[in-house]
């Protein structure tokens, strides 16, 4: 049976090849599939996400070999990005509410 | 997806058991009772060893938040690989 960890990581890949395979290039998001998974899967996260400009500012960090596609391993650079906020979040919560 | 992403912070953070990273029999327990199905050699403390060596990059003897990181994005990358892989076979 697969662990909470390997089914977190196995939905971090199913979301990224559900947006993918939608238009264009398969296995790599454009800048509307991009936006369109960041509207749908991240909404809590990036309460920002209704800024057009945003999507493309994040677009641009992503896209590190500049080929206008965001490709798994770009995707994986958000994903870690994310995670540090909200390992910072967590932190942070946890000295306000005082660790045991 | 946002709940993934709290899975993989929440299982770091319960490994480390309050300290900053994770030492070497933490590193071992997370990689057995986490890992175990996608990877290989996880019964090999030799091997685990080995990794935990491979992922420290600033050879402090413990894998921090941003070493364990990096071997969920490398996870990830090779098993979505190995899918579309065999997607690929498939079709």
């Amino acid at each position: 049976m697969p662990s909470e960890l390997e089914t977190a990581m196995e939905s971090l890949i199913k979301v990224f090849h559900r947006y993918a395979s939608k238009e264009g290039k398969t296995g790599t998001l454009n800048r509307r599939e991009l936006r369109e998974l960041m509207e749908n899967e991240l909404s809590n996260f990036l309460k920002s996400q209704k800024d057009p400009a945003a999507v493309d500012k994040i677009m641009k960090d992503l896209d590190t070999n500049g080929d206008g596609q965001v490709d798994f391993e770009e995707f994986v650079s958000l994903v870690v990005g994310l995670s540090i906020a909200c390992e910072q979040c967590y932190q942070m919560h946890m000295k306000k509410t005082g660790m045991k | 997806m946002e709940s993934a992403i709290q899975t993989v912070v929440k299982t770091f953070l319960s490994s480390t058991r309050g300290k900053e990273n994770l030492d070497g029999k933490a590193f071992k327990k997370l990689i057995q009772n986490q890992l175990g199905n996608i990877m290989d050699d996880t019964n090999s403390s030799s091997a685990i060893k080995e990794m935990q060596q491979g992922l420290d990059e600033n050879s402090d003897g413990k894998v921090s938040f941003q070493e364990y990181l990096t071997l969920i994005g490398y996870l990830a990358n090779s098993l979505s690989q190995s899918k579309t892989g065999s997607n690929a076979d498939a079709s």
